[in-house]
């Protein structure tokens, strides 16, 4: 492979931010998992078709196999790693786990990040809205009905002030109370 | 001849328990949040590629694969590619120190080919580098000579109606002699007699397609050689020791030399079998070459033309019946295409014909089945494993005899089920367990299906609704196909928590969360006190591979007679120290006590600690194997399954004349699976199983070229089912027809829960169309349902 110039990048993922030098075809996801070891980002197909790799970047969901690093020098970017403070779970973490939506997993860090920045935006979202958001992500496994529900309890979550959640108490809640 | 202790136990928990209802249990079909949950919500690296960040100094591989779909290789020049800078060495036929094969159920399948390539995904080198990029910019520079060959891609260039016999044509595998890889037979009473007293004859003509699993996570196998000569390795797997077996051979080595762990699985759905085999293979083969770890992971695009897919069927049919809907006969051809190399497909084949007749009382059947090569991608196991295909084109039949009788679909299907105390037409006893009666009441019930049936199928404007049924039923476990066992180990620890190992893996859907709760319940402690310990085959005995649904059988049996021991075990210490009989202990732990006087009271982690001193053994290994299976080859006569899991489904579908365009709008599913153990995963079953088997209905296919090229190989253009595909809703219902033999009556559901979508969705559309003959294809694709509307005179143009 012929050598080419790294290039100096700063990226803020989850709050925290690294100077790294980068070879100019780095992807972003390769940056995330492999160089700062953010694991959560997952490679389903590297082509933009599957989500799994979608991180926020400025709050906006991206496909971190289609993003070249060197052209996000400055971003703040957030992976599910970042979606809380150490210890917490945010609302649709929670909701995820309310509604029962987790099977594989391998999905699971694409589309909490999706269901975040829907919220961000529109924190009532419609069902339509919700299922052309999430239809960004492909599920194999097959929880999407899940995924609406999870969306709806989040939004409610957030409504009522509880955006964060102790993770040592979801993880002791082993019957959890759904809504059904 | 006595029955043995494992037997003994399970079929006592079932009788203590068959008749409580599930709600009486602690743990049993509860809402259980599944243990890997918050793990997977917080993004913790759970999967193999997930910990590469922990491996130094590793070589990466990349594969090289053929450019044709059938030639011979002349030569192979690697030299180029050896000299481009990274590249450490490239790998061919010739480095193999074992043997060059991974075929997984009979030897046809070079780990990498030197003589001949079939399909188009065969590997002819594999590049070892510094890096990933090295490895794969090396792959153009291997030059290899090949005399192309024509490509067979039609079944039937390779059999022929009227007895499937072989054609004379140029041999894919000329080192076997045929091309036909196994066939198969059902023959039961006298199909002639059958025909001269039908009042009325259908037949048909049915094709179904590839289906590829498209799991999320891409193969990858990590690799390393130990300090004294062994192989370690990690691989996304559903079978490792079919993966250490595979390996071994490969590399030479005995078993014991080679460990196989798998960490979680980012889905599997059958496809994650043989190409563990050929990754782990590829990983070892490097590691051991170069003394370095080895990663190999695959792209999107290598996963799809890499690994097995479901195999496509033509089928012909000819159902006969009485003029009441009595079913006198069944009579079918059914050629399965396992492409390029056998992998499980003498399995799925028998698996297929076993089922081809449906749960359905046929007195008189003539079946036959082969499964032939061609130079497609090779098929092997899917979800539901030949099921739903032969399903698809059983219940069709079943439509098209209603529709030619003039009866509801419903009530036909009623008249001719298999109920309690009938044979089914391999001519085995169901003396107790099938619950498909109350499947098919309840999804009936729920759609409310005789109304909808008679308001729908006439055109409103530019849409039509339709509405139809599916029944079926699915052998539990391995049966006939092979050594049927399982086996678990559960550890007491000392500060009472408990650390629960077996060599099942877990696609994903949550099985191993059936197995703790059967743990739990037996024991009396929450799951929370549970630890699953990852697959290990060095750690974990042999349980078999993780396929046919058997998880929560044939796992959750080996789990519940080590846990039974353990709690007589438990119990009687327990009286000792309480001083009150053994069936009086309660262990609700924290809390140990006795029935009668609450205040004679311990905890549960006293009673573990007694249990230390007191020598009472707290680990227990647990064993199961199922009854042996019988099956005659020339009659297809026997019990080729244990028992079967029966269900129902009815598929709500909404179709637009001007464009073809399929919607399922409402689903409504019931499975009889003996005893709910898992609510949340067999709900997550019942709904995903629905959605994929949507996919193989309306939209899911590989195309090849006639050059035998896949033109569909990457998620944009394999198509499968997204959020804005999904129903609004899909029920799911649950019969409990307990099972004497499964753990607390418990069926299984993984493959069930895909093997009667299609026929049911493809039912709908042709209630909605009235299309019954021409509704004889899946995927129901825009483009052929319009040329159906169109024959049809529908279309509004
Ligand atoms: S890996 Fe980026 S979209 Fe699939
Ligand atoms: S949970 Fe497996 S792909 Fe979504």
């Amino acid at each position: 492979m012929a050598e080419y110039k790294p290039i100096p990048v700063t990226l803020i993922v989850n709050g925290k931010e690294y100077k790294l030098e980068v070879p100019p075809y780095e992807r972003l996801i390769d940056t995330l998992r492999y160089r700062l070891g953010f694991t959560s980002v997952k490679e389903g197909c590297g082509r933009g078709e599957c989500g799994t790799c979608i991180v926020l970047v400025n709050g906006r969901p991206r496909h971190s196999c289609l993003t070249l690093t060197a052209t996000v020098d400055g971003a703040e970017i957030t992976t599910v790693e970042g979606l809380a403070p150490k210890g917490k779970l945010h609302a649709v973490q929670k909701a995820m786990l309310d509604t029962h939506g987790v099977q594989c997993g391998f999905c699971t860090p694409g589309i909490l990040l999706m269901m975040k920045a829907l919220l961000d935006r529109n924190p009532d979202p419609s069902d339509e809205e919700i299922k052309e958001w999430l239809s960004s992500n492909i599920c194999r496994c097959g929880s999407y009905l899940r995924y609406l529900k999870a969306v709806k309890l989040a939004a409610k979550y957030i409504k009522e002030g509880k955006i964060y959640f102790d993770e040592e108490e979801a993880r002791k809640t082993l019957i959890a109370n759904i809504p059904r | 001849m006595s029955k043995p202790y494992y037997v003994e136990i399970v079929e006592k928990v079932f009788e203590k328990t068959k008749d409580m209802r599930t709600d009486e249990f602690k743990w049993l079909g509860k809402i259980i949040q599944r243990w890997d949950a918050v793990d997977k919500v917080t993004g913790k690296p759970l999967f193999t590629l997930d910990l590469v960040n922990r491996i130094r100094d590793a070589v990466f591989l990349y594969t090289v694969r053929t450019k044709y779909a059938h030639a011979r290789i002349k030569k192979i020049d690697v030299s180029d590619a050896a000299r481009y800078p990274g590249v450490i060495r490239v790998i061919t036929a010739k480095d193999i120190p074992g043997v060059n094969d991974v075929g997984y159920v009979i030897p046809d399948q070079p780990l990498i080919a030197d003589k001949k390539v079939r399909y188009i995904g065969d590997t002819v080198a594999v590049i070892v580098a510094e890096n990933y990029h090295a490895a794969v910019e090396a792959a153009d520079l291997v030059s290899v000579e090949y005399e192309p060959l024509r490509p067979i891609l039609d079944p039937l260039e390779i059999v022929e109606w009227g007895g499937l016999r072989e054609k004379e044509h140029e041999l894919i595998h000329e080192e076997r002699g045929s091309d036909v890889v196994s066939r198969y037979k059902i023959r039961r009473g006298d199909i002639k007699k059958a025909e001269q007293e039908a009042a009325v004859i259908v037949e048909n003509e049915y094709r179904t397609p590839f289906q590829e699993h498209a799991y999320l996570e891409p193969e990858a196998a990590i690799a390393w050689v130990e300090a004294d000569g062994s192989v370690s390795i990690i691989a996304s797997t559903q079978c490792p020791f079919d993966v250490r077996k595979a390996v071994s051979q490969v590399l030479g080595l005995p078993f014991n030399k080679v460990r196989v762990r798998v960490p979680l699985l980012g889905g599997g759905f059958g496809g994650k079998e043989d190409v563990a085999n050929d990754i782990a293979s590829k990983a070892a083969l490097a590691a051991v070459l170069t003394g370095r770890p080895a990663i190999i992971f695959h792209t999107r695009e290598e996963s799809i033309i890499g690994h097995s897919k479901r195999h496509p069927m033509i089928a012909r049919y000819r159902h006969m019946a009485r003029r009441d809907g009595t079913l006198l006969g069944v009579e079918a051809e059914i050629i399965l295409d396992t492409g390029a190399y056998a992998s499980l497909g003498p399995f799925v084949g028998w698996r297929a014909i076993v089922h081809s007749t449906g749960p359905y009382k046929v007195p008189n059947a003539k079946v036959d089945l082969a499964v032939v090569y061609t130079n497609h991608v090779y098929a092997g196991a899917f979800r539901g494993f030949g099921s739903p295909q032969v399903t698809f084109a059983f219940e069709r039949q079943m439509d098209l005899l209603a529709e030619e009788l003039g009866i509801d679909p419903v009530d036909l299907r009623l008249k001719n089920i298999l109920r309690n105390g009938d044979r089914t037409v391999h001519g085995q006893l169901l003396d107790h367990g099938v619950g498909l009666e109350e499947a098919i009441k309840k999804v009936v019930e729920a759609s409310n299906w005789y109304e909808k049936r008679k308001l729908y199928g006439k055109p409103q404007g530019n849409i039509v609704r339709g509405i139809g049924i599916s029944a079926f039923y699915h052998g539990n476990s391995i049966g006939a196909e092979g050594a049927d066992f399982s086996t678990a180990t559960i550890i007491i620890n000392r500060d009472g928590t408990i650390t629960y190992r077996t060599g099942l893996t877990d696609f994903g859907q949550g099985a191993q969360q059936g197995i703790m709760n059967i743990i739990a319940e037996v024991l009396g402690v929450p799951p929370s006190y549970i630890h699953l310990e990852p697959p290990d085959t060095s750690a974990t005995p042999d349980a078999g591979p993780t396929v046919a649904s058997r998880s929560t059988v044939m796992g959750g049996n080996a789990a519940l007679v080590a846990a039974y021991r353990l709690r007589e075990r438990l119990n009687k210490l327990a009286a000792e120290l309480l001083g009150c009989s053994e069936d009086e202990i309660v262990i609700d732990a924290p809390d140990v006590y006795c029935r009668s006087d609450k205040s004679l009271h311990m905890t549960w982690q006293e009673l573990v600690e007694q249990a230390f001193w007191k020598g009472v053994p707290l680990q227990e290994f647990g064993y199961f194997r199922a009854p042996p299976a019988e099956w005659d080859e020339e009659t297809g006569q026997g019990a080729p399954y244990m028992h079967y899991t029966f269900g129902a489904v009815v598929t709500e579908v909404v179709v637009d004349l001007e464009t073809g365009v399929v919607r399922v709008e409402r689903a409504y599913t019931a499975y009889d699976i003996g005893r709910v153990i898992n609510r949340v995963g067999a709900e997550l079953h019942a709904e995903g199983g629905f959605i994929q088997g949507m996919g193989y209905a309306l939209m899911e296919d590989i195309y090849h070229s006639k050059e035998g090229y896949v033109y569909n190989k990457t998620l944009s253009t394999y198509h499968v089912p997204l959020m804005l595909d999904t129903p609004e809703e899909i029920k799911s219902f649950f019969v409990e027809a307990g099972f004497k033999r499964g753990p607390f009556g418990a069926k299984g559901l993984g493959e069930p829960s895909i093997t009667g979508i299609a026929a049911s969705i493809a039912n709908a559309v042709a209630h909605a169309l009235s299309a019954g003959k021409l509704i004889n294809a899946i995927p129901l694709t825009p483009d052929r349902v319009y040329m159906v509307i169109k024959k049809k005179g529908l279309n509004p143009f």
